[in-house]
């Protein structure tokens, strides 16, 4: 049978993660594109992620203010790319919300849903137009884009309240979790994952990758309501739900993580094995220096691509993704906003949201994509290998 | 070490700081925290028709006309008195010497302002229609103020008391400042003080000395929003939470055991029914065959097994509550010899019948489970019921646009009045009517309606209520049981208009 | 045989417990005499070790053994279905758009690239929102959801397989584009998308139970342990073998995919043979 030719890491990644990072993407259109101004590195096009975009400027003149940009990256090379990702998430954001325009319409009057039960049909039928829903769709389509560029999303159907100021409300609250459950994610996962790799095959990998396993097999809802009732009901430590003081955090934070952790987890194990039989380790370890200062100081930083992709990913997904952790501990983030807007068919919200979101993952997949850039010591010890 | 030490006093602390109150401070405190499922969509009021916006906007403004706790009759509140000066005029007496929070005295112009911010189309409220047949509002004096309507209303007492359906707010705050500085610091006239509201977490209103009733007993009342069932009822149980609505059934003995609460029932006015669609063509288009189907549901099964004994059954479509009710109805016998020979006269064969049933889940008590029930009820007689379980917007949906199955349960309520009842539910024209068609029934209500003698009018419902029960449109089912899950250390009882005010609680003694 | 286990202990352990589940899905009839749908409201609610119900009934009185044995079948039905739709859509639209680059390929990675911006719980609920509940619409929800990841994995992989050697010669030779495509890139590509496949099995199950909870789970009276899990909620203090027994059986399961996919993977990497 043949062997898949993937490096283990785009396995266990694609696998582990819903999505995939957006740096292989954006390489490879990069260097598919013809007027690309990012140098082509020698070797071929391959998806290897080692392989990171070279940015080392292409012109070595003596133009001084290049040179002085150059200095800290930020070259011609650079620029061009930063403009390239602004238009891309332009277009990603723009594309998000026509697609949740117009698949909203297809959920069904929206109209009906906020007003009383004993509406008469002509009243019911001058709210829809007052609220423009009795125009073409597309009239009302460029309505929205008009104004969405401006800012205004509307105002939300259930509150009569701006939508993206709603949205915007609500964001710190899913930002606070979410950085949260990440340091948690980040303190359990990557010991675990790193010791899992190091000591392979041993009782410890086992049972903490079957750990790691559980972790993803146990619906988030179902743990939270345990923890609940054990945490809050039996022993009265934790509270049950709401925001105010660090032990709010703890539940929500432990619920989530489970999940997150255990595919960082799993991710780092992989991603640590497949770097500790990498030459430069081999050549470490020739040189005689102790196996920690290997794994700490070589292997981890070159295993931390995915790792870091991995968390920008999450931190996304996080921000709208949280909605069962925030329903169950009434946490009054963004994801339980959504959810509702959602089933009650309030447009203006859902797509004030899905623009936070959109904005959101290519800002962090371009944060990710130039930490790469600085976790690049593989690329240049092998670059042109 | 010492710095492990400080770690772990640090943390201690930390977890220590800013626990919730446990409920004997609140006691002491008399401060009573209340749980709802979802923030209030506005704390404007006469704005947004929604329970829970307007059940929490009811401590911060009084009605004008409010309705008995026990007999559900229309009661004075901000208006002393009333009486009908000729077809189309109303007047109103106004309590003098009520003050809204921010000093303004309540009269005759603090209505008509309210009356015009609800006419105003650019204010969007949900009452604009409600209130579509008052043209305008006479000023006679200081605390004398008239309706004026197009044509005759004589519902417009039961309207302006049925809920929050008019609710006072102040004339000048309202011109000078506008809706929206309302929206942000509520002034009413009511028992407690708007102090804070943390979006989707908490709302809290402080004691009002000043109110005209007497000052409420209870110093402080937070409203939490916790969207979880479970969530809820776990607070309840560690004792964070004081007032919480609709403890399941099942539930009550586990609430009542754990000592830290008891639940608290009471006969709602809230009705829930099963309808059976005359509106499309099929088999149900038929009475027989919507009397037999009735004759085969066991109501009282359902009530005893699934509900525990909490609802109350019904036989017409007007609940005892109900001000337009007349009792003397009979009900439809769980009949299923009765039920096979009504299918045979109507020459449908229910062995070959396939029903499909829609049903909304969580929305009222056990809706789902109940759907469920019925058809296996119905399975007994050979009848196949698919159910389908929609989403409340779903529901909705299908409910207007009349692509239900033939079958579908609903809720309705607070139902106080017949005219808010019957002339909404089984006309086609209605929007989520599942019975039309007959003039018969269309002529009657569009009489009753117009009665001014009250007597006539209790007439006039009673000979529709035996007239629509006669139909069949329904399988009537029950009032529900509202259930509170209250702590033990409040008094409060629960009302059947489910109107949830935090003044009738008290400290239990 | 010490690194018998470590090796290959994990996978041994998935692959029974795997197959205790297939067991259960097919054999359930015969394992058990109770049927599923049936219900009798005046055993409703009774706890595990009430004769005739060995882990008790749910609120309308159906056996709670006969329907974790029958949810089997659904759990396993909708992992295999979510995995071989989303296997085939990605698996396609990642051949094409590795296979044929330019224009073509960029518009399918737009397209992933929009779906990925949106959490996948959200997701998922929008497409139930539109289309309605029901098992087939959560199939099809979470295969709209999930379809990313193979495009994303199989464009990688073609993207490196289509610049090996035997390819360039199989060009040479004047082979045509599909048949390249099928023939020969397709086979190197397949075991990636089975190793991925095995991994996202036990998701799709616990993202049923996810999907449930926010009330878009499978129509009553079909048992499926997601939705068993969601309803349990209310019941959480009277009736806790609603949530343990149903819960358990989907941990379980999903610990035993992820095992043997894991162990696949261990398997099948190129590095670690020796």
């Amino acid at each position: 049978m043949p062997r898949p030719s993937a490096s283990i890491h785009e396995l266990t990644w694609a696998a582990v993660a819903p999505t995939a990072p957006a740096a292989w993407n954006t390489i490879t259109a990069e260097l598919a594109n013809p007027t690309s101004t990012v140098t082509k590195p020698a070797v071929t096009a391959d998806t290897d992620r080692s392989r990171a975009k070279d940015t080392r400027p292409l012109y070595s003149t003596g133009h001084a203010r290049r040179r002085a940009w150059a200095g800290i990256g930020y070259t011609p090379g650079v620029r061009a790319y930063l403009l390239s990702r602004l238009g891309q998430t332009v277009l990603v954001v723009f594309l998000s919300l026509t697609a949740v325009f117009f698949l909203m319409r297809l959920g069904g009057d929206p109209v009906l849903l906020f007003l009383p039960m004993d509406i008469q049909a002509k009243d019911l039928t001058e709210f829809r137009q007052r609220l423009g829903f009795n125009d073409p769709v597309a009239v009302q389509y460029g309505r929205f884009i008009g104004r969405a560029i401006g800012g205004d999303f509307g105002e939300s159907l259930r509150y009569k309240q701006d939508a993206l100021g709603l949205v915007l409300e609500r964001l710190p609250a899913t930002l606070y979790l979410a950085v949260a459950a990440l340091g948690l994610t980040f303190l359990v996962a990557v010991p675990v994952g790193v010791l899992s790799a190091v000591r392979r095959g041993s009782l410890f990998d086992f049972f903490g990758m079957g750990a790691a396993v559980l972790g993803q097999a146990v619906p988030g809802f179902w743990l939270g309501l345990m923890l609940i009732y054990l945490f809050s009901v039996k022993l009265g430590w934790l509270p049950t739900g709401g925001t105010g003081s660090a032990r709010h955090f703890v539940m929500p934070c432990v619920v989530l993580a489970s999940f997150y952790a255990a595919r960082m987890a799993r991710l780092t194990r992989s991603s640590v094995l497949d770097t500790l039989n990498e030459e430069f380790v081999l050549t470490a370890r020739a040189k005689g220096l102790a196996e920690w200062v290997v794994i700490a100081k070589h292997a981890l930083k070159n295993s931390a691509i995915p790792i870091v992709t991995l968390a920008g990913l999450d931190t996304g997904q996080l921000l709208g993704g949280a909605v069962i952790t925030e329903t169950i501990f009434a946490w009054p983030g963004l994801g339980r906003l959504t959810v509702q807007a959602l089933l009650n068919r309030d447009f203006p919200v859902v797509l004030a949201a899905v623009f936070i979101f959109s904005v959101t993952y290519t800002l962090i997949n371009l944060v990710v994509d130039l930490l790469y850039g600085w976790l690049d010591p593989r690329t240049r010890a092998r670059a042109h290998a | 070490m010492t710095r492990f030490t400080t770690l772990l006093t640090a943390l201690a602390v930390l977890f220590g700081l800013a626990a919730s109150a446990p409920a004997q401070d609140r006691a002491r405190a008399k401060e009573v925290v209340v749980a709802f499922a979802a923030e209030p969509r506005t704390l404007l009021p006469n704005t947004i028709v929604d329970w829970t916006t307007n059940s929490q906007i009811e401590h911060i403004y009084d009605r004008l006309v409010d309705r008995d706790p026990k007999t559900y009759k229309p009661m004075p509140m901000l208006a002393t008195g009333w009486k009908i000066v000729n077809d189309t005029t109303w007047e109103f007496a106004l309590r003098q010497g009520v003050k809204f929070h921010n000093g303004e005295p309540f009269n005759a112009q603090s209505v008509k302002a309210t009356m015009d911010y609800i006419k105003d189309p650019a204010n969007k409220t949900h009452y604009l229609p409600r209130w579509s047949q008052v043209k305008e509002i006479q000023i006679v004096n200081d605390y004398t103020v008239r309706f004026i309507t197009e044509k005759p209303w004589p519902g417009l007492l039961d309207r302006i008391s049925e809920s929050t359906d008019f609710l006072p707010m102040p004339p000048r705050a309202l011109k000078d400042q506008g809706p929206q500085a309302l929206l942000a610091k509520p002034v009413g006239t009511g028992p407690f003080k708007f102090v804070q509201w943390v979006r989707d977490e908490r709302l809290v209103l402080e004691r009002n000395p000043d109110y005209w009733q007497g000052a409420p007993e209870l110093n402080r009342v937070t409203f939490r929003y916790i969207p979880e069932f479970s969530a809820r009822l776990s607070a309840l149980l560690a004792g964070e939470i004081d007032i919480m609505k609709d403890v399941p059934p099942h539930a009550v003995e586990m609430v009542d055991r754990s000592g830290k609460g008891k639940v608290r029932a009471t006969v709602s006015s809230r009705i829930n029914y099963l309808a059976l669609v005359n509106l499309k063509p099929g088999p149900l288009q038929d009475v027989r065959v919507r009397k037999a189907i009735g004759h085969s549901v066991n109501v009282d099964e359902l009530i005893q097994q699934v509900l525990k004994g909490r609802a109350s059954k019904m036989c017409g479509p007007l609940s005892p509550l109900n001000v337009d009710y007349t009792p003397g109805i009979e009900c439809l016998k769980h009949d299923l010899s009765r039920a096979q020979a009504l299918f045979k006269e109507a020459g449908v064969d229910p062995t070959k019948l396939q029903l499909t049933l829609d049903t909304p889940s969580g929305r009222y008590p056990l809706d789902k489970d109940i759907s469920l029930a019925i058809a296996a009820q119905l399975q007994r007689v050979g009848i196949k019921t698919n159910v389908v379980v929609n989403e409340w917007g779903t529901h909705l949906d299908k409910i207007k646009n009349r692509t239900t199955g033939d079958m579908f349960y609903l809720g309705w309520g607070p139902a106080l009045s017949a005219q808010n009842t019957i002339e909404q539910l089984f006309q086609a024209s209605q929007t989520y009517s599942s019975y039309g068609g007959n003039k018969v029934i269309d002529a009657k209500i569009a009489q009753a309606v117009t009665i001014v003698d009250p007597k006539k009018r209790l007439e006039a419902w009673a000979d529709l209520q035996r007239v629509v029960q006669d139909e069949a449109p329904w399988v009537f089912l029950w009032q529900q049981h509202d259930l509170y899950g209250v702590a033990s250390w409040v008094e409060w009882n629960p009302r059947a208009d489910e109107k949830v005010w935090m003044y009738e609680a008290k400290l239990a003694r | 045989m010490r690194t018998f286990i470590g090796r290959h202990g994990r996978g041994v352990l998935g692959l029974i417990i795997a197959a205790l589940v297939v067991v259960a899905a097919v054999a359930a009839p015969l394992l058990v005499a109770q049927d599923p749908l049936r219900s009798d409201f005046t055993v409703g609610l009774k706890p595990p070790g009430t004769p005739g119900h060995p882990l008790g009934t749910d609120q309308l009185g159906r056996d709670l053994l006969a329907r974790v044995l029958y949810g089997a079948r659904v759990a396993l039905f909708i992992g295999l279905c979510c995995v071989l739709l989303t296997a085939v859509v990605g698996g396609l639209a990642g051949l094409v758009a590795g296979y044929y680059e330019g224009w073509l390929g960029a518009v399918v990675m737009r397209v992933a690239d929009v779906q990925l911006s949106f959490p996948f719980i959200l997701l998922a609920l929008t497409i139930n929102a539109i289309v309605g509940l029901g098992l087939r619409n959560i199939i099809v929800s979470l295969s709209v959801a999930g379809w990313v990841v193979y495009a994303r994995v199989v464009r990688g992989e073609v993207l490196s397989v289509k610049e090996r050697e035997f390819v360039h010669a199989a060009r040479a030779l004047g082979l045509g584009r599909a048949r390249l495509l099928l023939r020969h890139i397709l086979p190197n590509v397949a075991p990636s998308i089975v190793i991925v496949g095995s991994l996202q099995f036990a998701q799709f199950i616990v993202a049923e139970a996810a999907i449930s909870f926010l009330g878009f789970g499978v129509q009553p009276p079909t048992p499926a342990w997601g939705s068993m899990l969601s309803e349990s909620r209310d019941y959480l203090y009277v009736a806790w073998w609603l949530a343990a027994f149903p819960g358990a059986a989907l941990a379980v399961t999903a610990l035993g995919i992820n095992l043997v996919g894991d162990w696949l993977r261990d398997v099948l990497d190129p590095k670690f043979r020796v």
